[in-house]
């Protein structure tokens, strides 16, 4: 991501930035659920 | 549940006298200056209503009034809503004047408080962990930041030396 594109992410109202933050969040706990789901998977076929 | 949502009832367990004030830092604080980053938490600063009690202060009546409105305990966590938040006390000068300073804004028409820029960064100096550090340089990138406010909050809680060090590694 640009430095200008990240400025402009910066200068968004409060409100829109937390809705950015939550999807974030989101992305971020999908993929550690799917780690979690793959390594149990693994575990299970040792 | 949205944020707001998780924020809505932080202000009524301040209405109802459990906290006598709250200000958001860390990564939810930081975003309303900077861009957001990804973050799995919410920090929040409170204060109790005898502030002098701050230092010894226990974080039982918060996590019992959130137990009785189904809220969860996990570790040093509570989770409201969706979100695990950490309620840290004011330990020091450094975070009740960043208490007392705070921001007043909303979330989607639901009131709160944020910590100032400066003492985000003050904060994050004193902490120091490697994502504190990149916070730090984010607000000087992205963020308007009163050099003055910022030199003298460092110079009053004693965080100079922290400061010149990090200077001297991002001039390296």
């Amino acid at each position: 991501m640009s430095e200008q594109t990240r400025k402009k992410l910066a200068a968004l109202p409060f409100s829109e930035k937390l809705k950015m933050l939550e999807k974030l969040r989101a992305r971020e706990l999908s993929i550690a659920k799917t780690r979690e789901k793959l390594k149990a998977q693994r575990e299970t076929q040792k | 549940l949205a944020i707001k949502d998780t924020l809505q009832v932080i202000n009524r367990m301040q209405a109802d006298g459990i906290i006598s004030q709250y200000a958001i830092g860390g990564a939810v604080g930081a975003t309303f200056y900077i861009e957001p980053s990804a973050t799995v938490d919410l920090d929040v600063f409170v204060e109790f209503l005898n502030r002098y009690e701050s230092r010894l202060v226990s974080l039982s009546p918060i996590y019992e009034y959130l137990k009785s409105r189904g809220c969860i305990a996990e570790g040093e966590y509570i989770v409201i809503g969706d979100w695990p938040v950490q309620f840290l006390p004011t330990a020091d000068d450094l975070d009740r004047e960043a208490m007392e300073q705070a921001i007043q804004t909303d979330v989607d028409g639901v009131p709160t408080r944020i910590i100032g820029a400066e003492h985000l960064i003050a904060i994050a100096l004193r902490t120091g962990r490697s994502k504190d550090r990149s916070r730090i340089i984010q607000f000087f990138e992205q963020a308007s930041i009163d050099s003055g406010k910022l030199q003298g909050i460092l110079q009053r809680f004693g965080l100079m030396e922290k400061w010149r060090k990090f200077r001297a590694k991002i001039d390296e």
